[in-house]
């Protein structure tokens, strides 16, 4: 009978000790979960980090304190206390360090809290004999030894994050998103970053119990930033870091009773197992998404090259397989880019061919601009004729409008390349209506003069009048226009590029 | 809607610092109400930093920001602001609707759900940008000029007397430039004031009624004539004059 009945209480208390555990694990890797959603979004995970390490200095005083003054051995609420202070100490001195001296934010932090942790070493190392408990267990934490006092200290710690958070989210969102506009609302930015700093050091106190010292702000960061790869919202992202939270300190506390191993670390463990998980398939960043989005890429260079293969060819449905053949590039990558360029409504496909739309006319009319440019630059810099072509084509995909406006004004705004081709204008800017430099335009054009630059001021010409760009003299490059009373103005470059005209029809 | 001649924003002998470093130096300058202003300056040369003082969100060592008259803690939410690119942290998580929200934050007390007004407001923000069937996107998988159109919705939903934005045309596109500077042209024909920072020159004068120089110190207040004056430039922009004479005078030169 008495053996029945000590079983059964030793069966109680193994059970009463699994569940404590749970709670505690439970509820605590929730919080560190929310908690972590801020601390990633707002980078502050070294400092998580630094709080934990200071914990052990503040644990240790607070542990001596009141040993001394009243007796107590072990007092949990000093200890808390202890390392609240120490936690918050060193955020002071880390901003203190880096404002008054030249030593920047990350620096500071790694100064402070190795000195922190180090000190409370110290501390403990030399009263030692006075000291009763394991200090180990702050270091890689002791789940299976959290008491009823603990998991107090731990309820009232998440019921104090969670209200602030919930009460808080708008001006938590807002301050951690653009804390310029916060302010300008009126929202108490620096108030709201002590709540948050002193939110932190209750659950990285908490978490301390769970996994240690040096691997609670994988409890905090690891969640959190696993619910980052796969959220749209904050409020969503703080639901499913408190879930990532829960799932990895479940997995890992049963994995930690299966194998009998320390829980703290088959804890941090999963959670990083769940977060490679989740990278892996994540919609937006995940591996997987990005593997299929490149294997989906066309290059740019070979839409280009589609473009302006199409563009000389001249038909109006170019097949499929002359161009094959001109690009050198497979079937199915062709067929690719053409639905690339459907898709941006550069080209229609049909089974037999493609056909470049007027976008794509236009699209194409600018590469060959670039291109030719490029050939002219080229040559200017004594690159050997049998070369130009084949450089040049590497050279046509480095066409941004501002690389081409640079080498088009460089080389004084040619009318044809090296091999004697014309090069064609600027068809995004010589548009009927549009304001354009004279340099830009070609002969034939009519146009308003708007605007005489400061180069341009001492031309015989004034604004509203109507005129005709004439044909371009060479050595050195001048621009003529022509009046409606038959006179002939003649510009220099910098008077070209000064006046500006309005292009009619 | 305010008194005739009070200024929408007032600045007096305003200092900012960075440590032992002072952004701003004793700037004093008068905004008067529904005008469009520019700020410009070099880089480096503390726009961004004035912009932040206006909004309260820096403290000066010296000197103080009147809105409408009103100290800045009085003016909350009077003021909106359209951040530097930057300035955000584009992997946040945040959808277009919700940012467009932000603009209502001020009016909705802390113990309260945004109501159905709320997000009519933020929504009708998104249309006149454009930006509506975006709404559930994330913020950071918009294009450049995408996002910039969603930070004025948020500015056009928060309803503020003033605007304040930091370098709006940095890195947009013809297109987006041309739209947001017909939203602007319009908000200020609705008699509201715009604070923009602007790094190119040679738009600078068609853009803008009137410039503000600075770096470090306020250089010139006034109309664009006066303060894209040669001399004044040069001393602003230092060794890089050559440049700025060229865009001044519509780019363009000798290689
Ligand atoms: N948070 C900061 N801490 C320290 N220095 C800063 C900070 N922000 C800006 N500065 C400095 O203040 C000066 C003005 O910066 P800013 O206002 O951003 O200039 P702008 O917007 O004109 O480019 C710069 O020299 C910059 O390095
Ligand atoms: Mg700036």
């Amino acid at each position: 009978m008495s053996d029945w009945w000590e079983a059964a209480a030793a069966w109680h208390a193994t059970h009463a000790h699994v569940a404590r555990a749970l709670l505690a694990g439970s509820l605590v890797s929730i919080v560190c979960g929310v908690m972590g959603c801020f601390i990633v979004l707002r980078r502050m995970a070294f400092l998580g980090d630094a709080l934990a390490h200071a914990m052990l200095a503040g644990v240790v005083i607070g542990y001596l304190l009141m040993k001394w003054l009243f007796g107590l051995e072990a007092h949990a609420p000093a200890m808390l206390v202890g390392a609240l202070i120490a936690g918050l100490a060193t955020v002071g001195l880390v901003g203190l360090v880096s404002r008054q001296s030249r030593v920047k934010e990350d620096a500071a932090i790694g100064i402070m809290y190795t000195g922190i942790f180090a000190l409370g070493g110290l501390i403990a190392s030399l009263f030692s004999h006075y000291i009763h408990i394991d200090l180990l267990h702050f270091v890689t934490g002791n789940l299976l030894a959290v008491e009823l006092a603990d998991l107090w200290m731990m309820a009232a710690v998440a019921a104090v994050v969670l209200a602030a958070v919930i009460l808080g989210f708008r001006s938590l969102q807002l301050t951690s998103f653009d804390p310029v506009m916060a302010a300008s609302l009126g929202v108490p930015v620096a108030a709201l970053d002590y709540v948050l700093t002193t939110c932190t050091s209750l659950v990285v106190v908490s978490g301390v119990h769970i996994v240690g010292v040096i691997l609670v702000v994988g409890l905090l960061i690891t969640p959190a930033a696993t619910a980052l790869l796969i959220c749209r919202r904050l409020s969503a992202m703080l639901w499913a870091a408190a879930l990532f939270g829960l799932t990895s300190f479940l997995f890992g506390y049963a994995v930690s009773e299966w194998l009998n191993v320390a829980p703290g670390s088959a804890i941090v463990v999963a959670g990083t197992l769940q977060f490679a998980a989740v990278w892996a398939v994540a919609p937006e960043h995940g591996l997987a998404a990005r593997w299929l989005a490149r294997r989906r890429a066309v290059p740019q260079t070979i839409r280009e090259d589609i473009l302006g293969c199409m563009h000389r060819d001249g038909r109006e449905w170019v097949p499929w397989k002359s161009l094959t053949e001109r690009l050198e590039c497979g079937a199915t990558m062709l067929r690719r880019a053409g639905e690339a360029l459907a898709a941006g409504h550069w080209v229609e496909c049909s089974r037999e061919g493609l056909r470049l739309t007027d976008l794509g006319r236009d699209e194409a009319l600018r590469l060959r601009r670039a291109h030719r440019l490029w050939e002219t630059y080229l040559e200017r810099l004594g690159t050997p004729v049998s070369d130009l072509h084949r450089r040049a084509d590497q050279l046509e995909h480095v066409n941004d409008e501002r690389a081409v406006d640079y080498l088009d004004d460089k080389l004084g705004h040619p009318l044809v390349d090296p091999h004697g081709a014309e090069i064609p204008v600027d068809g995004k800017r010589i548009v009927a209506g549009a304001l354009v430099r004279v340099s830009l335009l070609r002969e034939g054009h009519q146009a308003i003069v708007r605007q005489l630059g400061p180069a341009a001021a001492t031309l015989a010409l004034s604004v509203g009048q109507p005129i005709r760009v004439g044909p371009r003299r060479p050595d050195p490059i001048t621009w003529t226009i022509d009046l409606a009373d038959g006179s002939v103005v003649a510009l220099d470059h910098r008077q070209a590029d000064d006046l500006l005209v309005e292009l009619r029809d | 809607m305010n008194g005739t001649n009070v200024p929408a924003i007032e600045i007096e002998h305003l200092t900012v610092s960075y440590g032992q470093v002072a952004a701003l130096l004793d700037i004093s300058v008068a905004i008067g109400a529904g005008q469009l202003v520019g700020i410009i300056g070099p880089n480096g040369s503390g726009k961004s930093t004035l912009v932040k003082a206006i909004l309260g969100f820096l403290r000066p060592d010296l000197g103080r920001v009147r809105i409408f008259g009103q100290p800045l803690e009085r003016a909350a939410g009077r003021v909106a602001y359209v951040p530097q690119r930057g300035a955000v942290d584009w992997d946040f998580p945040v959808t277009v609707r919700e940012v467009a929200l932000m603009g209502r934050y001020g009016r909705i007390p802390w113990w309260r759900e945004p109501s159905a007004d709320d997000y009519r407001a933020a929504d009708e923000a998104l249309e006149t940008v454009r930006m509506a069937e975006y709404r559930d996107r994330r913020i950071g998988q918009l294009s450049g000029g995408q996002q910039q159109r969603v930070f004025m919705a948020r500015a056009m939903a928060q309803g503020a007397e003033i605007l304040l934005l930091d370098e709006p045309f940095a890195g947009v596109d013809a297109a987006t430039e041309r739209a947001i500077l017909e939203v602007l042209s319009r908000m200020r024909a609705a008699g509201r004031t715009l604070v923009v920072v602007h790094h190119d020159l040679a738009t600078a004068a068609e853009y803008f009624d009137n410039l503000l120089l600075i770096k470090q110190r306020l250089y010139a207040y006034g109309p664009p004539p006066a303060v894209l004056d040669q001399e004044l430039l040069a001393e602003v922009y230092e060794g890089r004059l050559r440049v700025f004479s060229r865009l001044l005078a519509g780019r363009g030169e000798e290689p």
